[in-house]
């Protein structure tokens, strides 16, 4: 039988004006009908443009430079522009990763589905809104005929994603190329694409390629998983044997540096040293081999060739033999902060409650959030009259203690980052109060107000937009102290430079420009800088989600670090549940600007009361073939509700499986579950105190 | 925002030096008396707000005011002005559009090839250039040299000047040369930004060719950051054509508002400026309409 994909030695390159980048080097892979073959890499692996070149749309400048792509026997390397583009979005199709930026956004979806009919099947107009319909339908587009004269913005982005699932299946492809197909989406709309693209997969016998960054995603649906590093194929297995016994050491750290829900976050992460090699002019020998434990002599002299059976083939000369331990054996210091407080106040759980509205004995809490609401105004009309409001926080209620750090997470649209941004000061609540230390931060005017800002910092998400690019290192350091008027020059330099070294970046960094520095250290400079005024709370808006997996747990490391280190309280905002258990203390649940659970790591993680809470941690793709595979249903069905217009009661109830009645009239308030364990549900999974509400609702 | 211009415009010709009465009679023994009582039979007297307002009174009932260099109300004046300038720009507007739309993508897509380079070279030229250069390089070229075109245009009313087709072809030519430059500049660099996004890729890897790629994909996509600066350009129909006016003699609103600042003729002036204001926020406008119109992301 011939594979529905083949490809063999493969190589890409990529000119640039004045250098010339590898992509692709000598790459080989085999797909049948029917099997999804896991392509997983950082960005920058080549592992893009290996599908990219399979479609013969390489950027400008980019060109096969040997090997040959099969499809079904039939070459496509040195085939004529014309014959190739008889292929494309017929035999072959390809999924890209942003479906907001992927679709045109002038013209209907029922006009971009059809394109591909019509061009490469001789029917009618007619015709081919039948086919169209009827693939919209396949993708699970609900009400396709209504959706057809709808434009890319008016869908959510899952639906979004399924139209453009819909565009690459309309000519029945015996190829799809599914590039970062779920990356741009939330973990429970990606579950419900990844299940679409299983279930496909499977109906219609094609041959898929996955390609991701992320381990969880191909442990699950991939019947084969090739690692990619550098432009390299460096480990091909089947998708049990990956990760059961991975043999080529860059496998091993990938997998042990993904932060994990069940792990202990008191143990520093795995962690990969360094960066990537430039593929401009990458090194002689082993291109892992700067970043490997046990690199020798040889690899840095000789690149190892692809080895092993036809089964389990690896290019290295060391080879390891199955997982590392998943943590280093270095243990963080403990935090001691945390510990004085809590030792000073007994072991009886009852008293170290810090739930909403109740203070601790003795201990003021360093910051109370009271019955905090945000919406944002729409407005219509010439007269700029208020229409209706975005309700992005809804009565949220919560303390923070000095020294503690606190976790929130939740779906894109939650009201996570705006709840970050009224900790912080930055937006102001429409009601409700925000007190630091027992002050209500929005009472301060002029001189106070500022002083009150040095206490109250953020890192934001993205390392790119967030620093300046015509600030030296040096003066984005320096600017938090010339605003807060702190410090002789030399004392500041000293601070800067001291900073500098708590985050792990060299002193000729002060004099570079944040362009200069990789995603890794520009975020090092963002978390040096929220750093520089030593405040009492640093609120941390998605500090990893921007950056690649091998970094990611260098950071969240660090973080980890300076959050032990220093007094100071931290906020992580987040919407990976494992990345925000691996930082934080306590974790938040949000949900449409509503708290909906709250407690320990590990009564979330292991004893979650919410049913959303619980359908969150099930969504979440594990880097385990044996439990993804376990995984029977998707979690949470359907999308998140308007925020413009919530349910009414509980506003889970739309998607909740154990919602009655109930739920649509009375908004559920925060139970107690034990300890410091809280949620807001009408049935919960466990089995809250007896005595729980009527204490809360004195408190609050 | 109309109401802003007149404001402005008023309290500006009213700061400047002279009196209407006094530089009329153009007489240095006029009296004050005599030129009170002009003042008076012309509306002149009172506070400025006064004169403003009986100004904005006319202006809404569509009276410019009355031209007394002239001796003919600005309405008439405008009248025969207006249609005349609506032809030479309004079509040259749409010429240099017609070239500059297909020249900017063609150019984005063989970016930084000979013929781009060639491309950017003739724009730079054009945009430079001094708008009379352009002017009298056609005349010399084409009606000195080889006598093709008549470099006088035909005056009278815009039924006339449509009616002699040839006379038209050089100031025509002339304006449409420097519009292109300015939009075939903008078009180049819209279309190559549109070419990096990502649903060209997609409509690529559809199978499409790059022909149909570039008409159903890029085109409307690219044109919409050109819309909003037509709606800007509009007013330049009307003011633009001053030196175009000038060399080929052919009277029109631009020559018109030359002549009412020299001869501090107001009445011209206030009028000529409070249509370009009009029409400034109706280019605008019409703009922000077409823009809607095209991007089914904006709704007002």
């Amino acid at each position: 039988m011939t594979a529905a994909l083949e490809i063999s030695n493969l190589s890409t390159e990529i000119k640039l004006s004045r250098s010339t980048v590898h992509a692709v080097g000598n790459v080989g892979l085999t797909i049948n009908a029917g099997e999804t073959l896991g392509l997983v890499g950082e960005s920058g692996s080549g592992k893009s443009m290996l599908g990219l070149s399979v479609l013969g749309l390489l950027p400008n400048g980019g060109h096969i430079t040997g090997g040959s792509i099969k499809i079904e026997g039939q070459e496509l390397v040195g085939l004529p522009e014309k014959e190739l583009r008889k292929l494309r979005g017929d035999r072959v199709a390809m999924i890209f990763q942003d479906s907001l930026s992927s679709l045109n956004p002038t013209k209907t979806i029922g006009q971009q589905v059809a394109e591909p009919v019509r061009l490469h099947r001789d029917v009618t107009q007619r015709e081919a809104m039948e086919r169209v319909l009827e693939v919209l339908d396949l993708v699970g587009l609900p009400k396709p005929k209504e959706r057809l004269a709808d434009f890319p913005h008016q869908l959510s982005g899952g639906l979004r994603q399924r139209v453009m699932i819909a565009i690459a299946l309309a000519c029945d492809p015996r190829v799809l190329l599914a590039d970062e197909p779920t990356t741009a989406l939330d973990v429970t709309i990606q579950a419900q694409i990844l299940r679409l693209l299983d279930d496909l997969e499977q109906r219609l016998g094609m041959a898929t390629l996955l390609v991701t960054h992320d381990m969880g995603v191909v442990a699950g649906r991939a019947n084969r998983i090739n690692v990619m590093y550098a432009g390299r194929i460096v480990e091909s297995a089947p998708t049990e044997l990956l990760f059961s016994s991975m043999r080529h050491p860059y496998t091993q750290a990938l997998l042990g540096s993904i932060p994990r829900l069940e792990q202990d976050n008191t143990k520093r992460l795995l962690s990969i040293p360094g960066l990537p090699p430039d593929l401009t002019n990458p090194p002689t020998g082993c291109r892992f081999a700067a970043r490997c434990r046990f690199a020798t002599e040889q690899c840095l002299q000789q690149e190892p060739p692809l080895t092993g059976d036809a089964q389990h083939a690896f290019a290295c000369w060391n080879p390891v033999d199955g997982p590392a331990e998943l943590t280093e054996s270095v243990a963080h210091a403990t935090r001691a902060p945390v510990q004085a407080a809590r030792a000073g106040l007994g072991d009886s759980p009852s008293i170290t409650i810090s739930g909403p509205g109740v203070t601790q004995n003795g201990i003021k809490p360093l910051l109370e959030i009271v019955n905090v609401v945000r919406e944002y105004p729409i407005t219509a009309g010439f007269l700029r009259r208020q229409v209706n409001s975005v309700k992005a926080v809804s009565d949220v209620t919560l303390t923070i203690h000095s020294g503690e750090s606190f976790g929130l997470v939740g779906e894109s649209g939650c009201g996570k980052t705006s709840l970050g941004k009224l900790i912080v000061g930055i937006e102001k609540p429409d009601s409700g109060h925000i007190r630091l230390a027992g002050e209500d931060v929005f009472s301060y005017r002029g001189t106070k107000l500022r002083k009150a800002r040095r206490d109250l910092q953020m890192m934001f998400q993205d390392p790119f937009g967030s620093l300046d690019p015509r600030m030296r290192v040096n003066a984005i350091l320096q600017e938090p102290l010339q605003i807060q008027n702190i410090g002789s020059q030399r004392e500041r330099d000293e601070k800067v430079r001291g900073i500098l070294d708590d985050v792990g970046l060299p002193a000729a960094a002060l004099e570079r420009y944040p362009h200069e520095f990789s995603g890794g250290q520009r975020q090092r400079v963002a978390l040096a800088r929220a750093l520089m005024l030593e405040p009492k709370v640093m609120v941390a808006d998605e500090p990893v989600s921007a950056l690649d997996v091998s970094i990611r747990s260098q950071v969240l490391n660090l973080m980890k670090r300076l959050q032990i280190e220093r007094d100071m309280a931290s906020v992580v905002i987040s919407h990976d549940l494992a990345v925000v258990k691996y930082l934080a203390d306590r974790i938040g649940v949000m949900y449409l600007g509503k708290l909906v659970e709250l407690g320990s790591g590990d009564d979330i993680y292991a004893r979650p009361a919410h049913p959303y809470t619980q359908a969150l941690i099930k969504t979440i793709p594990v880097p385990d073939p044996a439990v993804e595979k376990a995984k029977t249903e998707v979690g949470i069905r359907g999308e998140l509700p308007s925020p413009i217009d919530p349910p009414s009661g509980c506003r889970f109830r739309t998607r909740c499986p154990l919602a009655q009645q109930i739920c649509s009239e009375v908004e559920p308030p925060l139970r107690r579950f034990g300890g410091e364990h809280l949620a807001a549900c009408h049935f919960p999974l466990q089995t809250p105190e007896p005595d729980a509400e009527s204490s809360l609702t004195t408190a609050g | 925002m109309t109401l802003g211009v007149t404001m402005i415009t008023f309290a500006l010709l009213h700061a400047l030096p002279g009196n209407l009465g006094r530089d009329l009679i153009a007489n240095p023994k006029a009296t004050p008396q005599a030129i009170a009582q002009f003042d008076r039979q012309n509306g002149l007297t009172g506070s400025i707000w006064a004169q403003y307002w009986k100004f904005l009174d006319k202006l809404l009932h569509g009276n410019l005011g009355f031209s007394f260099r002239l001796d003919r109300s600005v309405d008439s004046l405008l009248a025969t002005d207006l249609p005349r300038d609506l032809v030479l720009g309004g079509i040259s507007l749409f010429l240099s559009l017609v070239i500059a739309i297909p020249m900017g993508i063609a150019q984005a897509v063989k970016r930084n090839s000979v013929a781009d380079y060639a491309g950017t070279a003739v724009s730079f030229i054009l945009y430079s250039m001094p708008q009379y250069a352009a002017a009298l390089i056609l005349i010399q070229l084409l009606s000195i040299t080889f006598k093709i075109f008549p470099s006088e245009a035909p005056g009278g009313s815009w039924l006339n000047m449509l009616e002699h087709p040839a006379g038209l072809v050089l100031p025509i030519g002339s304006l449409t040369l420097v519009s292109y430059a300015y939009f075939s500049r903008y078009m180049r660099s819209s279309a190559i930004d549109t070419l990096a996004q990502d649903y060209i890729r997609t409509a690529r890897a559809k199978g499409l060719p790059e022909r149909l790629v570039l008409l159903r994909h890029l085109l409307r996509n690219s044109v919409l950051t050109v819309v909003t600066l037509i709606g800007v350009s509009v007013p330049s129909i009307i003011t633009g054509t001053l030196i175009t006016e000038q060399v080929f003699n052919l009277p029109g609103a631009g020559l018109e508002y030359f002549n009412a600042a020299v001869n501090s003729d107001y009445e011209v002036m206030l009028g000529i400026t409070v249509l370009v204001g009009v029409v400034t926020v109706l280019g605008n406008l019409l703009a922000d309409i077409a823009y809607a119109m095209l991007d089914p992301r904006i709704r007002y």
